[in-house]
């Protein structure tokens, strides 16, 4: 079968893999109908993320009918349509049992190279380094799903396309966990850095959820213009301002958003001599984030306020405002997505209307021409904000 | 009730000034004459040979703070070597007059620092010197204690194993009702002090590294039925697999 592997910094191709096989009792093999490449992806294609393999298989987002089931697995059929959660999660462990599902104790059997990197390990991850297990991913025309009875969701209704769920996979959920974060009762300003497929739904939950006003903050313009059109969201260009603590007091009435979120994560971008310094010393290894969003973050967030952290991050970063968090009497809140907790209540908000995931779709491409949405995705070349891959 | 997971007089300072000894030892007695430019002195006549020799002196050191349990006068023997060098690198400063001796003698400086604050140290420790350290490895399983001690009995292989070892193994309930934690305890005194404890962790064959793989996989049988595995790590959770993964990929060949 084809899948679209790693090979190496900044490459990726299609290649023919061997099939997938049930390898546990609580396994399915999905045959991939649809599958997007996120942003998290490209973390790996530049080589920030350790522990990646050449021949690895990518992606995390996708879904797919049900072709094959392990002798576990009793609530799934053959001919089921499913949308898989991006982490892997058994169901029997503590955090599972408290909806903790992307720290799942036993999904991960590189746990001890997890541990030694963070601490403690996470769970197993499809596609995303063997860090988080070394399970082969979802860019590709058939993957194995393990615990399989627990993860996926089925989409009973034949009339949905799979564009208009296919995002519950993480980005949706995540995007949504982001705004949760902030804990809105009403009448919130929340802001949002990164205005990509993560930071458009993290605004257009945090209006959801009913905070007052939203400012999206990025420096694409065509990015920004799609927030406006879909999302009702004011938004910064970051370019345009000296200073975006400043620009974000100024427009907040001098107090500051009540809460942060941060969709950027490890690579982000900015101009003048702090990137230069993160630029250098990321290029160098001698830190493995340039966490300019977050650090911003935390310099405008209002005294007492919230900051989210969805963006990705992997290991250590340099000029940490703790000064700032301490005294200001801010709080962190962070993590990869618990997807499998949000599944549900927002395929029932899509279902009613509440949001239409599938207008951050900028390109459909088939499987084969990965690489060239990989080009397209990264480069921000051709308006690009979502390239959705057809196996 | 006080917790001592780490009962050894010697701490990672003492730990990393052996194995600098060791290193710098080792350089000294393959490639004299390379060390005696690094310092400023000539690199024929009696000055390689004399490096040789210092050689030799930080490798009985080095073995000696590394096997001994309370090395405290091979510590000392550090400060005494520092002392030795320096007066060497004076006379070679003296004669020479280079500037790369100054850098040598502001190394050894640098390092006897250090030396003299471990020794006193350890000098400080008293009563009888503990020679084996406690280890505890410990997992939670959130499971009854009665399943999970059913559990360990049926686990016949990785019950002997413990016992061999002389190991105990505690089982109590988790605060909060977290499950069962299983607790294994033992003290361990490997030949040769940090240097076996080093062979044997690279081998992967000593018990606190055996059991980082063993809990995981009962944790994961009990909790899921089933010992995960992906397609990098197809035997599932191996630490000696964790460095020579396979590319997430199908396997060829189905394993079960």
């Amino acid at each position: 079968v084809k899948a679209t592997i790693w090979a190496g910094r900044n490459s990726v191709d299609v290649e023919d893999v061997p099939d997938p096989k049930i390898l546990n009792d609580r396994d399915a093999i999905v045959r991939i109908t649809s599958t997007a490449i996120c942003g998290s992806d490209l973390h790996l294609v530049d080589g920030y993320v350790p522990t990646m393999k050449r021949g690895d298989i990518m992606g995390h987002e996708f879904m797919g009918e049900v072709v094959e089931t392990g002798t576990g697995v009793t609530n799934l059929n053959v001919g089921d349509r499913v949308v898989v959660p991006f982490p892997i999660a058994c169901g029997g462990c503590w955090s599972c049992r408290h909806e903790l599902f992307s720290l799942c104790e036993n999904s991960n059997p590189n746990a001890r190279l997890a541990e030694k990197m963070f601490g403690f390990p996470t769970a197993g991850i499809f596609g995303y380094s063997h860090l988080t297990g070394g399970f082969a991913g979802g860019q590709a025309e058939y993957a194995r799903v393990p615990f399989a009875d627990i993860g996926p969701i089925k989409i009973e209704d034949t009339s949905i396309p799979d564009e208009t769920v296919l995002f519950l996979s993480d980005i949706l959920p995540t995007g949504y966990m982001g705004a949760e974060f902030c804990e809105i009762s009403g009448g919130e300003v929340i802001a949002v850095w990164g205005a990509g497929p993560v930071g458009q739904f993290a605004a257009a939950s945090a209006k959801l959820l009913g905070a007052e006003r939203v400012i999206l903050i990025d420096r694409f313009d065509y990015r920004l213009r799609i927030a406006r059109e879909n999302v009702d969201v004011e938004t910064l260009d970051y370019e345009e301002v000296d200073s975006v603590p400043e620009a974000l007091k100024e427009l907040t009435g001098g107090r500051g958003p009540d809460a942060c979120i941060d969709a950027v994560g490890m690579e982000a971008h900015y101009h003048g001599p702090a990137f230069a310094y993160d630029r250098v010393k990321q290029a160098m290894r001698q830190e493995t984030e340039r966490p300019v969003a977050l650090r911003e973050a935390i310099m405008s967030c209002r005294n007492g306020g919230i900051i989210s952290v969805i963006g990705v991050y992997g290991g250590l970063m340099d000029k940490f405002p703790i000064g700032a968090l301490m005294n200001r009497g801010l709080s962190i809140k962070s993590g990869q997505c618990h997807v499998q907790r949000y599944m549900r209540p927002l395929l029932n908000r899509i279902l009613n209307g509440d949001i239409d995931p599938t207008f951050i779709i900028t390109h459909k491409l088939p499987l084969r021409n990965a690489p060239q949405g990989y080009e397209l995705f990264k480069h921000k070349q051709d308006d690009c904000l979502k390239v959705v891959l057809k196996p | 009730m006080t917790v001592q997971v780490r009962v050894q007089d010697k701490d990672s300072l003492a730990q990393f000034l052996g194995w600098f000894s060791i290193g710098l030892g080792t350089a000294q007695v393959t490639m004299p004459k390379t060390l005696c430019k690094i310092v400023g002195a000539s690199d024929d006549g009696i000055a390689p040979l004399v490096m040789r020799l210092m050689g030799l002196r930080e490798l009985t050191q080095g073995t000696g703070i590394l096997t001994r349990p309370r090395p405290t006068t091979w510590l000392w023997s550090r400060v005494g070597g520092d002392v030795l060098d320096l007066s060497l690198l004076l006379a070679i400063a003296v004669k020479n007059r280079k500037a790369r001796t100054a850098f040598a003698i502001a190394n050894v400086v640098a390092v006897t620092v250090p030396d003299v604050y471990e020794s006193r140290f350890l000098s400080r420790k008293t009563g009888p010197v503990r020679s084996a350290k406690r280890i505890r490895k410990a997992v939670t399983i959130d499971r009854p204690r009665s399943e999970v001690e059913a559990a360990w009995n049926a686990a016949t292989e990785l019950r002997r194993k413990v016992e061999a070892e002389g190991a105990s193994v505690i089982f109590a309930e988790a605060p909060g009702d977290r499950g069962t934690e299983l607790i294994v305890e033992f003290d361990y005194a490997p030949p040769a002090g940090d240097i076996g404890a080093t062979v044997q962790k690279l081998l992967g064959s000593d018990l606190a590294t055996q059991l980082s793989d063993d809990l995981r996989r009962l944790k994961q049988q009990i909790e899921t039925g089933q010992i995960v595995r992906s397609d990098g790590a197809p035997d599932g959770h191996l630490l000696a697999d964790h460095l020579r993964q396979r590319a997430a990929q199908p396997v060829k060949e189905a394993v079960r």
